[in-house]
């Protein structure tokens, strides 16, 4: 089992995705935007930050760079998952730091193999 | 008497009350649209909660495979209130837009403002909705295809 932050502006993705990752046995938090998600993720440490990358105040790229720039976060991976799937929004999310690009809709099955390949 | 509607001033303000109106309109069916969709992923989550296996037993496996069929289904309102979203902002620019400069702009000035609700798009995606809006035919069939074979795609850097 793993510590999951979820990071998405929408209420519905966040649950999906908070759903898929529980139903797999692991203990999710949620935030939403990258603000937050930065101000969690400082408070406590989980093994996999999953982030969306357009959302309001902070974007999940630059949630990425914040992120890396902590040592607790230096080798934890970092999931990007969204609906973007331009090479060059790819390419930017590589070089903030992040693990993977998944593009939604996700499968859950799909989500948890990917997270546990991560993790390992 | 000269007609109002003719008037080509009348005709952008018209067009203006227009798209703020349709940006209003879309923005409320948006946020309604928000509490059935977070209800059904709330009812989605206590379906979940039932399925956990008890006594170290497995999970009905056709009713697991359900949930993640619905998960998957569900995901596609987050999908359109996205687009939504952007034709929103579409309106709302246009809406906002001066209307002096809108008064009798020509091909030129038609091409300035595309270019510049472009830079606006953040997806692909968007890009090709965007062109769908203002161009009949303007997302060539190859393109689709090419976001559709994206979706639920992984990579791993």
């Amino acid at each position: 089992m793993a510590r999951i932050l979820a990071v998405d502006d929408s209420p519905s993705m966040r649950q999906l995705v908070k759903l898929a990752l529980s139903n797999g046995g692991h203990e999710v938090d949620v935030a939403t935007d990258g603000v937050e998600a930065l101000s969690v993720a400082g408070k406590q440490q989980f093994d996999v930050v999953i982030t969306d990358v357009n959302m309001p105040n902070m974007d999940g790229i630059s949630l990425v760079r914040e992120l890396r720039r902590l040592t607790n976060y230096r080798f934890v991976p970092l999931l990007m998952l969204t609906t973007e799937s331009t090479a060059e929004r790819k390419q930017q999310g590589k070089e903030a730091g992040a693990t993977g690009w998944l593009v939604k809709p996700f499968d859950p099955d799909r989500l948890l193999s990917i997270v546990s390949k991560v993790l390992t | 008497m000269e007609s109002l509607a003719a008037d080509p001033r009348c005709r952008c303000e018209t067009l203006g009350v227009s798209a703020e109106a349709a940006a209003i309109l879309l923005a409320y069916a948006m946020r309604e649209s928000e509490a059935p969709a977070v209800e059904l992923g709330n009812a989605l989550e206590r379906l979940g909660q039932g399925l956990k296996p008890s006594e170290g037993g497995p999970a009905p496996a056709l009713l697991t495979a359900d949930l993640a069929a619905c998960v998957r289904a569900l995901q596609f309102h987050d999908r359109l209130m996205q687009q939504l979203a952007v034709i929103r902002n579409l309106f709302t620019r246009l809406a906002d837009h001066p209307l002096p400069q809108m008064a009798g702009f020509g091909a030129q000035r038609w091409e300035e403002l595309l270019a510049q609700l472009r830079e606006r798009l953040a997806a692909d995606t968007h890009d090709e909705l965007f062109e769908l809006l203002v161009r009949t035919g303007g997302v060539g069939i190859q393109g689709a295809a090419g976001a559709a074979h994206a979706e639920g795609s992984a990579e791993l850097f």
